[in-house]
């Protein structure tokens, strides 16, 4: 085992981890010169947004400057905080890290929630400069900053240009020299974590692990430690990233196996794989079930989509088991389903790639967290969790509403701290500390509602810092807060859809925008059309559309008549992308308002 | 009140389009061309050269419009009405209409027209006052126009209708009220109202003039003219048209209750045999080969076509449509979801039914497109 190295990239986003995966893999010769394509981000959306979704491992065959054969496991990791546990079970798989900082930025949050997962992890961390070629790189400082901020050795950063590819090739030996071997265990019993997985038609789920202890042969049966379901192994092979079938995996190995494992929810990332001869054989420490924290309601534009919908989500979730959809009926909407994600880029990208890879027309409601009411009917009281605003109780049984804290990390110039604490406030946020790791940048530390966080913190603070301010977060507990529900009646009909939650305080503004903006949405139609804002019984906001007065084809004879019919087809067309509510007929952008909303006002 | 012109369903109706114009008026996206009008015994011999395929063909209808056909003068109608008699069967006409525009009717254009037959005259009157014909660029005064109702009055036509532009650019209440009252008092029995559409592409379109009233300020005129016809006795028939009973216009009636119609001239377009049809809008073009000018033909499903009947005779707020009839003509079997869409409608409050009858409520009137949508099949 001691040529065996495993390792992994960590680094904020757009640090250049992907281009370095890259020159990593040519100077091994596992790819050859590419152009410009990244090899582990497999998926268009990722590429385009420049983020690795996905972990996946490489074996990497490397001839060092001792004269010895290694063989290299790169396992990529997952950039965005939305990915945190997925992130920490790629770094268990490992022991070593090269923590990538791009010389231009310096470090940043995701840089330190990084290191800290890695650290945690007892990885052995090479901190690593990136970007030295451009001319506005600032080594020292980022030297300081790796010492200051995540107090590792500063002045051991090697220096590299993942571009050009300079400094790679000492890289490469650190990673051998530095890096320790995994531990020799092939005595004791097998034990192996997931740490990936994904969905293959023909042969099932294939987990992604890492041989902790024992070793795995073909045919030999596994048990996974958290269900106890047992399977028989029928292959196990590694990455090159092809799928390369062998005979077996050893200790400090990692590759993959297949076992026919048919049901997607059998496989959790953080499990552990044993020997069902050794029951008593401990799990990997740090398993956890991933809890969603933001939901949606999906809803077909065209309710005849409903089974097509269906089975795309089916299928989708054989790729993403961290996505979970349930049915819902909204009296507006009709049948959909309520999906939760792990955050707002799980978010975004799941409905993206919902739209263009399974040809799904969608409406997306309003994200929701999920809050904890507490009801009070006479002496008895009583704790629901809550994900759809449209499900709340009736706020006479409501004692009180807690909602979900995070802690933000957030990383700022100087220049922007003004700005930065002006919009924290008005998102409900708590300083909780201000540090000042070097002479350019300040770090705060402040308590959100994870609510404010997920409709559209993250995007103010780039607009506000012009794009300097880093954050990143993780959920800490709940809170009771000032909440109300506001519902939306449109011509006296409450629209399930458009209910939403808000602090007392900034309901009344936030309805009033809503409605307003509804106004100018919802085209005149033959009635007039009362929108009203309620919290409760209480109208807080209401406007009102006018009824439209003229429609019509004056000069309607002769030659025009095969015209004009195909005139009010087309009329008619444009109604079929209208969703009716009682009488009304709404447009399908009126259910994005609130997410749009914020960014305007 | 019932229609008093019966519902000849089956009539046949000939339009004659007549493509020039002293001046294309701003808001006008019909086929006409300004000064072409050298050219008009040409394109009246390609006329009757069209005319000719159709040959033998009875009508109980005919219509002259266009363009401008008082610019025919004397020698020019003669020479049509002349060339189309031999060819078609126009003994059983009934109601020979011709458009004419103010300041080209003269004394001897209407003798001419008395002698051939021509038994109504359509004015393009638009309004009564100076400044609103101005400007949308109508060669006409409001005392030119007045004198030409009482000089086609004078030679004897007592079925004289008058076209009035509702929405013009600075029209008010006011002047449309002094519009339509002296086309009431000079005891015009038809009067068609339609209201200013801006049509792409058009001069009022491109350079809007200041002053065009609201869709509600339009919405309010209408209403007000509704009232003052009614009070003065004349049926609100058609969306846009109002007669003394009596005086509803046959030949458009026929387009409205989807009968046969054949259109001459470029831009006309016909309904015959099943078949819509029109001829491009190609003066050049028509004068070279008249006989193949056809652009497209429309051969719509029985379905369809009964759709497409239905948004036609629902605009005929008096007289509706009779849904035992059209199921007697088309069969069952193609009217079961147009009868379910009209009833929905009925219980939506925007139609009313009273036996076989289905009628367009006339406070909708002019809100009626997304209505008529509906009746469209999906």
């Amino acid at each position: 085992m001691k040529n065996l190295r495993n390792f992994c990239i960590i680094a904020h986003i757009d640090h250049g981890k992907s281009t370095l995966a890259d020159r990593i893999l040519e100077l091994t010769g596992v790819i050859h010169t590419t152009n410009n394509e990244q090899v582990l981000d497999s998926m268009d959306l990722e590429r385009e947004r420049g983020i690795t979704i996905k972990a996946k491992a490489v074996r990497l065959p490397y001839k060092a400057k001792d004269g010895q054969d290694y063989i290299l496991n790169l396992i990529d990791t997952p950039g965005h905080v939305d990915f945190n546990y997925e992130v920490s079970r790629s770094l268990k798989a490992c022991e070593g890290a090269i923590l990538l900082v791009d010389s231009t930025q310096g470090v940043e949050a995701q840089t330190i929630a990084n290191a800290y997962l890695a650290i945690d992890a007892g990885l052995e961390i090479i901190p690593v400069i990136n970007k030295i070629d451009l001319p506005n790189a600032m080594i020292d400082e980022c030297r300081m900053q790796i010492e200051d901020m995540l107090g590792l050795p500063g002045d051991d950063a090697l220096l590299i240009s993942g571009k050009t590819g300079s400094g790679v090739p000492e890289l490469l030996e650190a990673v051998v020299s530095r890096i320790p071997p995994p531990p020799d265990d092939l005595a004791a019993p097998l034990r192996c974590l997931i740490f990936d997985s994904y969905y293959d038609s023909y042969r099932g789920v294939i987990p992604h692990i890492r041989v902790f202890s024992g070793s795995l042969v073909k045919g030999n049966k596994i048990t996974l430690k958290s269900t106890g379901k047992t399977f028989d192994v029928d292959e196990v092979g590694y990455f090159t990233p092809d799928l390369v079938p062998c005979d077996k995996l050893e200790t400090g190995e990692v590759g993959y196996l297949g076992a026919i494992i048919r049901e997607v929810g059998d496989i959790h990332v953080g499990d552990t794989i044993i020997s069902p001869d050794h029951p008593e054989t401990p799990e990997i420490p740090g398993f956890r079930r991933v809890l969603p924290m933001v939901f949606c309601g999906i809803y077909p534009i065209s309710t005849n989509d409903y089974p097509k919908l269906t089975i795309a989500l089916e299928k989708f979730q054989l790729n993403d088991s961290s996505i979970i959809y349930e049915k819902e009926t909204s009296a507006a909407l009709g049948h959909g389903y309520r999906l939760g994600f792990l955050g707002m880029l799980h978010m975004d990208i799941t409905l993206e790639r919902l739209k263009r890879e399974y040809g799904q027309d969608l409406i997306a409601t309003m994200p929701s967290v999920v809050y904890k009411v507490v009801t009070r009917r006479g002496e008895k009281s009583e704790e629901v969790m809550i994900d759809n605003p449209s499900r709340f109780p009736d706020p006479q049984f409501i004692d009180h509403i807690e909602e979900p804290i995070i802690e933000a990390r957030i990383i700022v110039p100087k220049d922007h701290i003004g700005s930065v604490m002006e919009l924290s406030e008005k998102m409900r946020g708590t300083l909780k500390n201000m540090e000042h790791p070097d002479k350019r940048r300040a770090m705060l530390t402040y308590e959100f509602p994870l609510a404010e966080i997920i409709t559209g913190y993250y995007d103010k603070l780039k607009s506000v810092s012009q794009g300097y301010a880093s954050m990143d977060y993780e959920l800490t507990g709940y809170k009771p807060g000032p909440l109300v529900k506001v519902d939306i009646l449109v011509k006296e009909n409450q629209v399930d859809a458009l209910s939403f939650i808000s602090d007392r305080d900034s309901s009344i503004g936030k309805a009033r925008v809503l409605i307003h903006k509804l106004r100018k949405l919802i085209p005149r139609q033959l009635f007039s059309i009362p929108l009203q804002a309620a919290i409760g019984g209480k109208i807080i906001a209401r406007e009102d559309i006018a009824p439209v007065r003229k429609d019509v084809l004056a000069k309607c004879y002769g030659g025009d008549i095969s015209r004009k019919r195909k005139l009010l087809e087309k009329q008619k067309e444009g109604k079929k992308k209208m969703k009716m509510v009682g009488s009304v007929e709404v447009p399908q952008e009126a259910f994005l308002l609130l997410l749009k909303m914020e960014d305007e006002d | 009140m019932p229609s008093l012109v019966p519902d000849l369903a089956r009539e046949r109706g000939l339009y004659v389009h007549i493509p020039f114009c002293v001046q294309k008026c701003a808001y006008c996206d019909f086929y006409s061309l300004p000064h072409q009008l050298d050219r008009l015994d040409s394109y009246l011999e390609a006329v009757a050269l069209e005319a000719c395929q159709y040959a033998g063909l009875k009508f109980q209808t005919l219509y002259v419009g266009g363009g401008t056909p008082s610019l025919l003068q004397a020698a020019g109608l003669n020479q049509l009405l002349g060339s189309l008699g031999p060819i078609f069967d126009l003994s059983s006409v009934t109601e020979a209409t011709l458009e004419a525009n103010p300041e080209s009717i003269t004394p001897d254009w209407l003798q001419a027209a008395l002698s051939r037959g021509v038994n109504r005259i359509s004015i393009g009157v638009q309004s009564l006052s100076d400044s609103e014909l101005e400007r949308v660029g109508r060669v006409h005064t409001a005392s030119q126009a007045m004198r030409a109702i009482e000089m086609t009055q004078k030679h004897g036509f007592r079925n004289v209708s008058a076209d009035a532009i509702l929405g013009l650019p600075g029209q008010d209440w006011t002047s449309l009220l002094i519009t339509l009252e002296t086309l009431i008092g000079m005891g015009l029995p038809h009067i068609s109202l339609y209201c200013l559409s801006i049509e792409p592409h058009t001069p009022l379109a491109i350079h809007p003039p200041p002053g065009i009233p609201s869709d509600d300020e339009q919405a309010e005129l209408y209403e007000n003219s509704l009232g003052l016809l009614h009070q003065r006795g004349y049926l609100h028939y058609e969306i846009s048209n109002f007669a003394l009973p009596g005086y509803e216009c046959r030949h458009n009636l026929n387009y409205w209750r989807g009968g046969e119609y054949l259109g001459l001239g470029p831009a006309a377009a016909s309904h015959f045999q099943g078949k819509r049809f029109k001829n491009k809008s190609d003066l050049e073009a028509y004068l070279q080969d008249p006989c193949r000018q056809i652009e497209e033909i429309e051969d719509l499903p029985q379905s369809k076509k009964a759709g497409e009947e239905a948004i036609l005779r629902l605009r005929l707020l008096e007289e509706g449509l009779n849904i035992t009839e059209m199921i007697e003509r088309l069969g069952d079997e193609n009217l079961v979801g147009l009868m379910w869409r009209l009833d929905q409608l009925v219980k939506e409050g925007f139609l009313t039914r009273s036996g076989a009858i289905y009628r367009l409520k006339p406070e909708w009137a002019l809100v009626s497109n997304s209505i008529l949508a509906r009746v469209l099949e999906d």
